[in-house]
């Protein structure tokens, strides 16, 4: 923790809450992260880093939601036929619908060369990279829709919408056409429908998730280029960005439509006016930076041990509350994005990793820590985005407003002061605020 | 050759101390690395088929008081002094970074401290192995005093008193037993004495007062308690040199002199020491359960295992002798091995406390090849198949268990312990995770990995073809036992008090 | 200054009904005044301009110019690319039934159209509804009662009152 004391900028009296130095720092503008110019750099050139992955993930997750969908053995859902590298990023381009980037609405060229060559960096048939998994690691993001979708409960009114007689209406018509001239898999779906349903409310999430990454990969790469250009000031510049970016995108439509046999069927129409806001970036949130689910090998999944937590909503698994010191564990799906993360990391991040701790040795634990304050930005971004859109402005002069706005900070930052299971102790935020935590 | 052993580590320590700092580390490489070379030669040279002392040197010395220059080695010493040079050799090359200050000095007392045991080892002259006995002691109380923990230089007086007071022991025995077969002049020569009898009472007096000196060395429960806070108070290499091979003298002397020498007192003796050996197995595996620092866990379990030697010397059979002698050079390597990572450690984690060690196995952040070793060494240690402890052991039980059942059932139990305690061990310092607020721990280079490296290639060869350890001393070890059945078969079909005509009454 | 000019449009709808010449609802109100224009392009937008015409009644919190101005640039265009997404945002903005701010004192909250709450709050110091200010109320209509508000509102999430509530209570 830091010596000196953050004081309240706002009229109101000093906040008792045992992280008050952050809720000041809220109040008056800034981000749960210190802004430091080292912070900067760091959340930066990981949003940099992970951008690129993320431009694959969510053209594959895309593939599998639209044209893989209920495939029994998806030996290729990872291989990316080029229409889907193709496929113009809404947010990026010349005929963006809103330009967030600047650069081109296709795939990233670093993405592309990391595709034909992999870290062994040799052209080899892209079959051969795959198995000896040198690759993106897709399943990672294949691990966040699980999160998601089992965190469904956060979902606004999609949640419920899956559940509704409509939506069984028109999966059933999508299911009855991709599987037509099989009679097995249909004989199973009279057996079985809840299993297919089931499958077809996973494929919505993919496709969910698939949408909410089309505007993150965009924005990301924009905030790499003005950082680079020198644009920000500071880590609230950064915050800010993204916070004018999700109200930008906030009505952005959440949708899933299969392709089969070149006929789109809707399963979760435009029409039915789901946003982007709530039905992605919140329970996004939610699911993968607070919750996700205990990593096999670091929790005891014996009820017993009472180490998982019987309420969903008390589960503490997320990058906010992780310990980034075991990489390479099985089981910890993080992991793997950091190994897709060291791949693209920018060269003045390289360079900063080999002053500290083992150098090149460890600098996977050393990204996946500034990851880690990279995302405490975005959760700041969201939490100040959800300030502004269902509570005040921060120069608001009413007391009982701000009042109202502190209350909201305070609950948000009570979540990482839990007792229960020892959440208090796995919450990062008091380690993100000291500069040697690497 | 035998000579050349020891006056070379003395020669060498003198020249080392006219070099300047800088250079002495290259000079004592020279000269460990020679020995170690005379080592390997000596192996080559020895002949498995013969039992009795080869490559013996005879210069006589003092005569009147019976003190002669006598070497000689055979399949008991043999694997020892081999031992003595592989841990000096790897002591000097790579335990530097241990000692931070006055590295001549240190090297220098190394050196004579192995001269010392390689001496004791080699006489066959009980005076001459009494005076390099001794001789041993103050090199080794200087290394202890000089470099190590807070409170070395209490652990240090402590281990010189006890060791005062085992050598002056071993004196008054041999001393002792060198007048009472006087021809005139007292006999002091090992081959000689081994053909001479004594009356029982005579022998059985003689013997324990051998043996308590033995037991103070080695050290055996209940005179061990100079032994943790030494172990755990002194520098990593010392320590190695300490647990790996000076505690040897003490079984060593225990096989050469007590067995060797009171055959028929021995055995009248033996089912007593059988089962003090099994109750010394049981008694250091769980005083090292309950500890908390790493450091002396291992030297608890360092007394257990040590007892496994002297239940090998009660049963006297073939096969118990060449297990303790087995057990000897594997509890030196395991031991060495054990303390050196113990060191790696404390050096880079900061810490010894078991409450406070976790995750080390971290292949990033931990010390994962560390980490590896130390599995393996607890591996060794607790005797799984495939390592050397378990060839040792098993020799061990195997000819212990028709003569002395019970204290076997206890050894076999104290190993199942030793298992215990290294699992919690393991358990705590390996596995786990790194403490996010604490975990940035420097890296372990290549070079501080090598001895480890070196110790486990060994033990594990060793396990895999125990051949290569048993072969020396069987020969030995079978003209040993055969003396302790003749002369038990002797005693009892002849009246206790035998005399022999060469003492006038 | 606006309070005048919604007195004399009230006089001439009353002028206006007496005369019979045509019904003023909810939808004439806003596009005959000043300070609506992005209301009322976003209504003709999401082709809700037959709804709020329909005799209802109807209770609307209309988002003033400077309210829309208030959201950060793109919301809006996003919005009018996806007209289900903006019918959303817009319907939340009524309310079935016809309530002046007499009628809600001591009213926590009502059920918009769009099928999520808004938490009201009715007191001296003023006449708030979620996060926005009414700066004028009960502007009557034939059709129902306008309420100007001075920020877009948007539905609160259903965790959002848990997070408060802990925020009251503390840790």
């Amino acid at each position: 923790m830091t010596a000196t004391l953050v004081p309240p900028t706002t009229q109101l009296p000093p906040s008792n809450h045992p992280y008050a130095d952050v809720i000041h720092r809220l109040e008056a503008g800034g981000s749960m992260l210190p802004d430091t110019p080292e912070n900067l750099m760091q959340i930066i050139g990981l949003y940099k880093a992970y951008a690129v992955p993320m431009d694959f993930y969510w053209r594959d997750l895309l593939y599998i939601a639209e044209q893989v969908f209920l495939e029994p053995l998806p030996a290729f859902k990872y291989f990316l036929p080029q229409e889907y590298l193709d496929l113009r990023n809404h947010y990026a381009g010349d005929d963006a619908d809103w330009r967030f980037w600047r650069g081109e609405a296709t795939a990233h060229p670093e993405l592309l060369e990391f595709m034909s060559k992999g870290e062994l960096n040799t052209k080899i048939p892209k079959l051969f990279h795959h198995l000896y998994h040198d690759r993106i690691n897709m399943e990672f993001a294949e691990e966040c829709m699980r999160a998601m979708f089992w965190h469904r409960n956060m979902g606004g009114e999609l949640e419920p919408y899956m559940d509704s007689e409509e939506y069984r209406q028109n999966a059933d018509r999508a299911i009855r056409a991709y599987f037509k001239n099989n009679p097995i898999m249909l004989g199973l779906y009279k057996l079985f429908p809840e299993l297919f349903l089931e499958q077809c409310r996973q494929s919505t999430m993919t496709s969910v998730l698939g949408l909410f990454w089309e505007i993150m990969a965009p924005v990301f790469f924009e905030m790499s280029d003005v950082y680079d250009e020198g644009g920000f000031k500071g880590v609230p510049d950064a915050m800010n960005f993204l916070v004018s970016g999700i109200f930008a995108i906030a009505g952005r439509p959440i949708y899933h439509r299969v392709n089969i046999r070149g006929e789109w069927f809707e399963i979760v129409p435009k029409s039915k006016g789901f946003t982007w806001l709530y039905e992605a970036a919140f329970p996004y949130v939610e699911a993968v930076f607070y919750r996700t689910s205990p990593f096999r090998g670091t929790k005891s999944y014996n009820a017993q041990a009472n180490e998982v937590p019987k309420d969903q909503n008390d589960f503490h698994y997320g990058i906010l509350y992780a310990d980034k010191f075991p990489v390479g564990s099985a089981g910890i799906p993080p992991t793997l994005l950091h190994q897709d993360m060291y791949h693209f990391l920018p060269q003045y991040l390289v360079d900063y990793y080999k002053q500290f701790c083992r150098g090149e040795d460890d600098t996977l634990i050393q990204l996946g820590v500034s990851f880690q304050r990279s995302m405490y930005n975005v959760t700041s971004a969201v939490i100040q985005a959800g300030r502004a859109a269902f509570l005040y402005p921060l120069d608001d002069p009413n007391p009982k407003h701000l009042l109202a706005n502190r209350h909201y900070f305070e609950g948000q930052l009570n979540r990482f002061c839990n007792p229960k299971y020892e959440m208090d102790k796995a919450a990062r935020i008091g380690m993100v605020q000291d500069q040697n935590y690497r | 050759m035998l000579s050349a052993l020891i006056w070379l580590p003395v020669i060498g320590a003198l020249a080392i101390t006219l070099l300047p700092q800088s250079q002495s580390k290259k000079g004592a490489i020279i000269v460990a690395s020679a020995i170690l070379i005379l080592d390997v030669l000596l192996l080559k040279q020895f002949d498995t088929n013969l039992a009795a002392f080869q490559l013996s040197e005879n210069l006589p010395w003092l005569e009147n008081i019976g003190l002669n220059y006598s070497l000689g080695v055979d399949g008991l010493s043999l694997p020892l002094v081999a031992l003595n040079g592989l841990l000096t050799w790897l002591i000097i090359c790579f335990c530097e970074n241990q000692i931070k200050e006055r590295f001549k000095l240190f090297q220098v007392l190394m050196l004579l401290i192995h001269a010392g045991v390689s001496g004791a080892m080699l006489s066959t002259n009980t005076l001459l192995f009494v005076l390099f006995y001794e001789l041993v002691l103050i090199p080794l109380y200087l290394i202890i005093a000089v470099w190590g923990g807070l409170q070395r230089s209490y652990a240090a007086m402590k281990f010189l008193i006890f060791t005062a007071v085992s050598g002056i022991l071993i004196l008054a025995g041999f001393l002792a037993l060198g007048w009472l077969t006087a021809n005139p002049t007292p006999i002091f020569d090992y081959s000689t004495l081994q053909t001479l009898s004594l009356p029982l009472e005579v022998q059985i007096t003689l013997l324990v007062v051998l043996l308590l000196g033995f037991s103070i060395k080695a050290p055996f429960v209940p005179f061990h308690s100079w032994l943790p806070d030494t172990y755990v108070e002194s520098a990593t290499p010392t320590v190695m040199m300490l647990g790996g091979i000076v505690a040897k003298l003490g079984t060593y002397g225990l096989f050469r002199f007590c067995v060797g020498l009171f055959p028929d007192a021995w055995a009248l003796l033996a089912p007593y020491i059988a089962i003090w050996a099994g109750l010394g197995v049981l008694y250091g595996a769980m005083v090292a359960i309950s500890q908390k620092d790493i450091k002396r866990m291992v030297a608890y379990s360092s007394i257990g295992h040590m007892s496994y030697i002297l239940l090998a010397a009660a049963a006297a059979t073939p096969l118990s002798l060449i297990g303790g002698i087995g057990q000897m050079v594997s509890h030196g390597l395991v031991l060495a091995l054990l303390f050196y990572l113990v060191g790696v450690i404390e050096e880079k984690v900061g810490t010894r406390d078991l409450d406070l060690l976790n995750g080390l196995l971290n292949p990033l952040r931990g010390l994962p090849t560390t980490s590896a070793l130390l599995i393996l060494g607890g591996m060794a240690s607790a005797g799984i198949p495939g390592l050397v402890g378990f060839i040792a052991e098993f020799l061990v039980f195997q000819g212990t268990f028709t003569k002395f059942p019970i204290p076997t059932i206890f050894s076999i139990i104290g190993t199942g312990l030793t298992a215990v305690y290294f699992v919690i061990l393991l358990n705590r310092t390996c596995f786990g995770k790194l403490d996010n607020a604490t975990a940035y721990y420097p890296k372990v280079s290549g070079l501080e990995q090598l001895p480890a490296l070196i110790l486990t290639g060994l033990i594990i060869f060793l396990g895999v073809q125990p051949v290569w350890l048993v072969k020396w001393s069987e020969k030995a070890t079978v003209k040993i036992a055969e003396q302790s059945e003749s002369k038990l078969l002797v005693s009892q079909v002849l009246n206790e008090s035998l005399t022999s005509p060469l003492i006038k009454n | 200054m606006a309070w005048f000019k919604i007195k004399t449009i009230v006089n001439y709808a009353n002028y206006a009904q007496t005369q019979e010449i045509t019904m003023t609802t909810i939808v004439d109100i806003a596009v005959n005044n000043e300070g609506f224009s992005t209301l009322v392009t976003a209504v003709s937008a999401a082709s809700l301009v037959e709804a709020l015409q329909s005799p209802g009644p109807f209770t609307v919190f209309a988002p003033n110019d400077a309210a829309f101005a208030k959201l950060p640039p793109g919301t809006i265009t996003t919005l009018v690319q996806n007209i289900p997404q903006l019918a959303r945002i817009l319907t939340y903005h009524v309310v079935a039934g016809k309530y002046k701010k007499e009628d809600l004192i001591g009213v926590k909250s009502l059920i918009s159209l769009e099928g999520s709450q808004i938490d009201l709050d009715i007191s001296e110091e003023g006449f708030e509804a979620n996060n926005a200010t009414v700066i004028a109320a009960d502007i009557e209509a034939d059709n129902g009662v306008i309420h100007v508000i001075d920020t877009v509102m948007l539905m609160r999430p259903h965790w959002f009152y848990p997070i408060m509530e802990s925020g009251k209570v503390g840790v």
